[in-house]
Formats: structure tokens, sequence, C-alpha cells
């Protein structure tokens, strides 16, 4: 790539020359021509073939070259206009082909090929595809409207025939000569410029496509790994169960029916013994359960993980009241936290889900969380200053799970909007009856 | 970038600011010949034009107005070309007679006609319509008169005093021409010392008399077959026949055996006076009247008209408008022209002064016909060819068709037509 844009470059300063060439062939011609035929005191007959007064002899010379410069400056120092400034590249393509314009009229249209130098050039460096498109059709346009021919009729000038034809016969072959070799070469220039150009293109089409495709197989390969991955840690955990089960339950329901079959067979026999493997029954059983509850355990909430319960929930409230703009009143009246797992986490959820829901829902400023004990009973109460629930509106899920969570330990779950004279808000009461230690819910 | 930039957009600025910077002193170049357009003697050609400039300049405190000296009349128009050529032309300039055609086509002139109705503006009425006319190209006015001349018919007095024939008056027809001249060919011997009727006399200059002219205003239709002009021509033949099988020559005329022969105005005033009368047209006493009239026209005479114009591309188009007015409208710079030049001035105002008139006709001989009135006359009725640049060369066609159509005897208004056809043709792929 890089050896093609050498040579693009190279090709396009030699454009460059050619163009300044001529520009001064026509200069010199309009600029000493003049002073000939009025030395010659042909004067009078030029002005009669010609119709017209010519512009003075080195206006053009002057105007040309001096649009020139600032023409070949933005020619050559676009290589260094930022790619990321879209406003600043379109005013100097525009600056371009309006100079390029300027230089075509100030030239009296004797020579046209600036307007392809420029499409040359503005191909190569535009690379903004409507850009392009506009460069192109502009300059197309410009360069069929320049035709001598044509734009004379608009802007009269004198042809540089009349001017070549007061020189002698061999000067004038001599100049013509000159002037179509270098318009033809610039030409032939302009063309190897674009064929090499869209040939460096179809290359770079063709690899950026390869490159397309091996990245979309990249990311199928990788997407396919992903699955398989999710499927194996599915399986992993699946195997773990499936061992946690045999290994606890399986053990613990294998030793319950052997002892059940052997209290059956000495029940008559000998009562006392059957007594004593149906002890031994209770026993297994019991130490299923809590290895079953132990393997739970490993599926429970982070906070309740590894520490202490009353600490987690404090933690929880904390970290809410720093997470959100809400206030929360914390009082605890239970005394000492210190229920089964299983209680512990429906405990936790219904705070946190209320919590949650008051600020969520309710848009709370203050909520005041309440843990009470009387007798046997544990309340939790979760009050809001909140909108509360609009009417009519059914229980969501985290009020359904809440309530079969409750359930499933015997516990029930109230709800509601505060009475009016309280104000506006929400308020949630939960009830259990915490099992003593030792009692298993069964 | 940056730098390449910078550099170009200062190099720019420093080159437009060179050209603008305003000069200590605006300078106003006149471009202008020497001597007289009309052939004739003038010892003090620039006179007029010097006085004229310091009254510009004193009433224009730092502004001076130059000229290059010493350019003669026929080479003056290349001089002019050149200049225009090389973009150094003069921002007020002269315009002979044969040169406004293919300034005007060339757009050297500048149009004056928002000048002239602007607040510096000027009448048109102060100028003979003829003499403003020979400035108009394409319903513009691209210069404004500065001196005419009319063509008048010269009389040698003694010649027809010889022959008994009373001198005719100024409102004199073909018919009496012809009568005069038929008369003075009938008193001929057959010898080698014979006089003649006239000289000169063309089927052209008839044509203008006869109500005619040979273009259209707009130079793109040629008139060569209207009746008038035929008449014309036919009458011109009928006055050649008289002296068939003679050649007459100019030497002829000097010497004073022709009676009549057409001439500029200018040639009038230049040899009537003492000094030069002796010089020229020394044997024979002699007059001018106008042209003689012919059945469809007036004795109306062609008009010829130096002019001045303002370069198209002057930058000082004011200051050079206000140069002309003084050159052209000005009725002391007029009224000095008409005095020290042999022209006639294009303002009505000088050319029927009475005070400025009867100075220059105390110099002319006191038993002339010619006087005050018949100048002011002529002027009104005069008509102006009108000027294109391929004038030059449909003039010559017609004359070739016309000379051909008479030595081939054919059909005169066949001839013509075609001819009219063909010279259309050339006007129109030339404009």
């Amino acid at each position: 790539m890089m050896e093609q844009d050498k040579i693009l470059r190279t090709l396009r300063g030699l454009m460059l020359a050619i163009n300044l060439a001529l520009m001064l062939y026509y200069s010199l011609i309009r600029g000493l021509t003049p002073l000939r035929v009025a030395a010659g005191f042909e004067a009078r007959d030029f002005l009669a073939a010609a119709g017209q007064i010519p512009a003075p002899p080195w206006q053009m010379a002057i105007l040309s070259l001096g649009l020139f410069v600032p023409l070949a400056a933005l020619i050559l120092g676009k290589d260094y206009l930022p790619s990321d400034r879209p406003a600043l590249r379109a005013t100097v393509f525009s600056a371009e082909i309006l100079l390029a314009a300027a230089e075509v009229v100030s030239l009296d249209f004797y020579y046209r090929g600036f307007f392809l130098m420029v499409l040359a050039d503005l191909v190569y460096t535009a690379q903004e595809k409507y850009g392009r498109v506009c460069t192109i059709a502009v300059l197309t346009l410009l360069y069929a409207l320049a035709d001598y021919s044509i734009a004379s009729v608009l802007f009269p000038s004198i042809p540089v025939r009349q001017y070549l034809s007061y020189y002698t016969d061999a000067f004038h072959s001599w100049f013509s000569g000159v002037e179509s070799l270098l318009t033809s070469l610039h030409v032939l220039l302009f063309v190897v410029f674009l064929v090499l150009l869209f040939l460096g293109q179809k290359a770079e089409n063709t690899r950026v496509q390869q490159l397309n495709a091996q990245l979309q197989e990249s990311y199928r390969q990788l997407q396919d790994y992903a699955d398989k991955t999710e499927h194996m840690a599915e399986l992993r955990e699946r195997n773990r169960l499936a061992r946690e089960i045999h290994d606890t339950l399986g053990h613990t329901l294998t030793g319950i029916i052997m002892t059940t079959d052997a209290s059956l067979v000495l029940m008559d026999a000998a009562p006392d013994q059957a007594k004593k493997q149906l002890e031994l029954a209770n026993r297994t059983a019991r130490d299923g359960l809590n290895d079953v509850r132990r393997s739970i355990n490993a599926l429970r909430p982070d906070a309740l993980e590894h520490s202490d319960f009353a600490e987690a929930l404090e933690n929880t409230i904390e970290k809410f009241c720093l997470t959100t703009s809400a206030k929360v009143t914390y009082t605890q009246n239970a005394g000492k936290l210190d229920f089964a797992p299983d209680e512990e986490e429906a405990i936790y959820r219904v705070i946190q889900e209320s919590l949650t829901n008051a600020v969520r829902h309710g848009q709370a400023r203050n909520i005041e969380v309440c843990l009470d004990r009387a007798g046997d009973q544990l309340t939790i109460t979760v009050r809001d200053d909140g909108m509360g629930m609009p009417a009519g509106k059914k229980e969501g899920f985290g009020l359904r799970h809440m309530r079969e969570r409750l359930e499933l330990l015997h516990g029930s779950l109230q709800y509601g909007n505060r009475p009016a004279d309280q104000g506006s808000g929400f308020e949630l009461t939960a009830r259990l009856q915490p099992r003593q230690k030792g009692e298993e819910n069964i | 970038m940056a730098a390449l930039l910078g550099i170009s957009v200062a190099a720019v600025a420093g080159m437009v600011a060179a050209l603008c910077w305003p000069r200590d002193q605006t300078v106003l170049r006149v471009g202008v010949f020497s001597g007289s357009y009309w052939g004739t003697p003038n010892g003090s050609s620039y006179q007029v034009l010097d006085d004229a400039i310091s009254r510009f300049e004193a009433a224009h405190p730092g502004i001076t107005v130059e000229y290059e000296s010493g350019i003669p009349v026929d080479e003056y128009s290349e001089w002019l070309a050149g200049k225009l050529l090389t973009g150094e032309e003069p921002d007020v300039f002269f315009i002979l007679p044969d040169d406004f055609g293919l300034l005007a086509e060339t757009g050297a002139l500048a149009p004056l006609d928002w000048m002239m109705n602007g607040e510096k503006g000027l009448d048109r009425g102060i100028y003979y319509d003829a003499c403003l006319q020979a400035g108009m190209y394409e319903g513009t006015q691209l210069a404004l008169p500065y001196e005419s001349a009319a063509m008048v018919m010269f009389v040698n007095r003694t010649l027809l005093e010889a022959y008994d024939i009373p001198m005719p008056e100024n409102d004199w027809t073909w018919q009496d021409l012809y009568d005069i001249c038929r008369t003075i060919a009938a008193a001929q011997p057959d010898s080698v010392q014979r006089d003649y009727g006239v000289y000169g006399y063309t089927w052209q200059n008839a044509l203008y008399s006869n109500g005619s002219t040979l273009f259209s205003e707009d130079g793109k239709q040629c008139t060569l077959a209207d009746s008038r002009v035929a008449t014309a021509i036919q009458f011109v033949q009928e006055l050649d026949s008289l002296d068939a099988g003679y050649t007459v020559t100019a030497q002829d005329f000097d010497t004073g055996h022709v009676a009549f022969r057409p001439f500029l105005f200018s040639e009038y005033r230049a040899y009537q006076p003492y000094p030069w009368r002796v010089k020229k047209y020394s044997s024979f006493v002699w007059d001018c009247l106008r042209m003689p009239a012919g059945p469809e026209g007036g004795n109306t005479s062609e008009l010829h008209t130096v002019q001045v114009g303002i370069s198209a591309r002057t930058t000082h188009a004011e200051l050079a408008w206000d140069l002309l007015c003084t050159l052209c409208a000005d009725e002391t710079t007029q009224g000095q022209l008409f005095l020290q030049s042999q022209g006639i001035s294009p303002l009505r105002a000088v050319t029927e002064n009475i005070d400025l008139l009867d100075r220059i006709f105390a110099e002319t001989q006191g038993t002339s016909t010619f006087n005050s009135a018949a100048i002011g006359e002529i002027m009104r009725t005069a008509v102006t060819v009108p000027q294109f640049a391929a004038r030059e060369q449909a003039t010559a066609m017609a004359e070739t068709a016309v000379n051909s159509a008479l030595a081939d005897n054919q059909s005169l208004t066949t001839s013509l037509a075609t001819a009219q056809r063909q010279i259309n043709l050339y006007l129109q792929n030339t404009g």
C-alpha cells in the first residue's frame, strides 16, 4: 500500500508540473504576442480580426501564477489534513475546486486540464462516500462546460490560434506540437493515476472482505465456546447436586429404610430392639435433614453466608441508605436474632424486598423497619411515606414470593396503604413463629 | 500546510496592495494625434488641447493630464491599436472617423449614457444630430464629437464666368449641375486642352443627397438595391458620359480646367484665407456650394467627425468624463477650435455664433456666396455614414459591384440586387 501511495503521489506531482508548464506556455504566448504585434505595426489588423480588446498582456501570467501557488499548496499540503474534521475537509476540497475553476477562467479557457488534476487529487484524498460522488459530479460538469467553444460564448476571449498566427509556420508548429504533447501527456497521467488508484482500491476491498470473513468466523467460534462453557457449568452444577443428593438424602434414606425394615421385623419378636431401631431411624433422618440444610446453605445469599444474621441485616440497611436517598429507621425489639437458616433467609428477603419496593414503586423518603417479638411470634413491620399502592393494583411478583416464602414457614403477610389519618405511604407486616432450636420444620 | 497557506495568502495580499496602493498624484492620459485630421496645414495643433488641459487642471487640483505628442494622423490608428493591445491605452483618446466602428465593436470605448444622463450630464440638444449620431453604436453613445467636416462642392468661378454661366444658388439640384456640365462639354473642341464639368463626384456623394445611405444604421444591411441608390448611380453615369473618351484628373482641377469638385469643408477653410490661397488654386477664383439635391433628397452632405472617447478600462471614469466635457462640450474650447482648426464645431451654439463666424469669414473673399447661414444649414441636414468594423470591406464590395455593372452594361437593377445579397451575407457573417 505504501508503495502505491508513493507512485500515486509522484504521478500527481508530475501532473502539477505539466499544468504549470502549460500555464506558463499560455501566459507567455498571451504576454509576448501583443507586444510583438504592436512592435510590428499590426495592432489594428489584430484588433479587427479579434473583434475585442484583449486584457493587458501580463494579466494572465500574474493571475494564473497567483492562483497556482495556493492551488499547489492545497494539493500538496492536503495529505496533512486531519481525517476527523469533516467541515475543514469539505472547506479545503471546495477551495481546491474553486481555485481550479478560477485558474481555468484566468487562462481564458485555453486549457481546462486543471479540473482533471483536481479530480484525480480529490478522488485520491476524499474518502467520504458522498464527498467523493459530489466532487466527481461537480468536476466532470465543470470540465465539460470549460470547453473553449462552449465557454467562449459566455466569456468571449481571443482564441489562442489567433495569437499563434502571428508567428512563422515553423514556430507555430513547434508551439502547437509541444502544447498537444503536454496536454496528451497530462490526460495519459490522469488515466494512469485513476487506474492505479482503482486497482489499489479493489485489492484493498478484497483484503477487507477477507478480514471481515475471518472476523465473523472467530466470532462464531467464540459464541460456540461460550455456549459450551455454559453447558458445562450447568452439568457440573447438576453433578454436584446429584452427588449432594446421593451423599445426603440417598445415604440417609437408605439408612432409614434399613432400620425401619429391621424394626418391622423386630416389632413383634423384640419390641425393645424395634424401638431402638426406630430411634436410630429417627436420628438418621434428623442427621439427614441437617445435611440437606447444609447443602442448601451453599446456595444462600452472600450476606448471610459468612456473617452473623443481625449484623447482616444492619449492613444491608446501611448499604441501602448509602445507595439510595431514602432514610431508613431500623428498630430492633426482638432480642437475640438466632434463627434457622431458612427463617433467616425469609426475614432477610422480606426486609430487602420491602425496602426496594418502597423506593422503587413508592419513591419513599423515609422508611421505618421494625422487628418485634411477642411470645413466640416475630413481627416484621416496614412502613414508608411514599405514594403507596395504586388502588386495584394486583399483587406483584415480589409480594407473592414473599407470601409463599412465609407460608412455607407457617407465617403470614399483610400489606396495604396506610390509613389516611397517618399520611400517605405503604405498610407491610409479616408474621412468623420461629422454631425453637432443635425443633425442626417438618 | 498552514505555513504554505500563510505564504500564499501573504503573496496575494501583497500583489493586491501593490496594485491598489493610492498614487500620490492622479494622472489622466490623453491619446491625440498631431496636426489636423483634415490633412490641411495647422501650425499650432496642440494649442487648443493645451489650453483645455490647463483649464481642466485648474478646475481639478491634484490631477495632471498628460499626452504623448508627435504622433502623425496616419500613424495614429496603429498607435492607438498597439496601446489597446498592450493594455496601455490612454484614459481619454481621440477617435478618427474610420476607427470608430472598430473601437466600438471591440469594446474599447466606455459607454457614456450613464454619465450623460447623470448628475454632471449633458443635454444632447447642444449638438447637431448627425455629429452625435457618429458616436452611437447599437443605441449607445460611446463617444462625443470634437470636430466635424462636411462634404461641399468646390466651384471654379473663373471657369463658369468664362462660359457665361451664372453661379448656382445653395439650393441647386442635380439638374442644375447636369445642365452646367452639359453646357461646358458642348462647348469643347476635340483637343487635348479642354475644360470639364466635374471631377471626383461619385455615386456615393450623390446618394446622400438623394435621401439614401449605403448601409442601415446598425451596419447589418446594405441598401445598394434601393431605387434612390440606382438613381444616384445613373445620374453619375450620365455626368461621366458627357466627357466620354476623356479622363478627368485632379491636375485638371488644380490648373483650373474643371468647374466642380467635391471637397471637405475643411479644405475650403484651409485654403481660402490669404497666405494659403496663394499656395493652392491660385490660378482661378473659387468658392464652394452645398451639394446639389437629388430628386428624392435635399442638399445633404456627408459628415466626417473626429470624436473623443473614454477607455472602457480607465480607472478614472469620472475625471475622464469631466475632461471629455471640457474638450467636446465646453464652448470656450470649441470656440477656440472653430477659430484655429479647419473643421466645424459640433456644438450648435459655437457653429452658429455670429461673432465667431464673422471672424472666420472676414478672412475669406468678400464675394463668397457661401456664408454663415449655409454652414448651420449644412450641419443640420448632414448625414453621418454608419460606422462599423466591416464597413471598409463592404463599401469596397459595393464599389466593385457598381463598377462592373456599369462596365458590362448589364441591367443595373439585377446586378445591384445580386450584389446587395452578397454584401448582406458578408455583413451577417462578420457581424
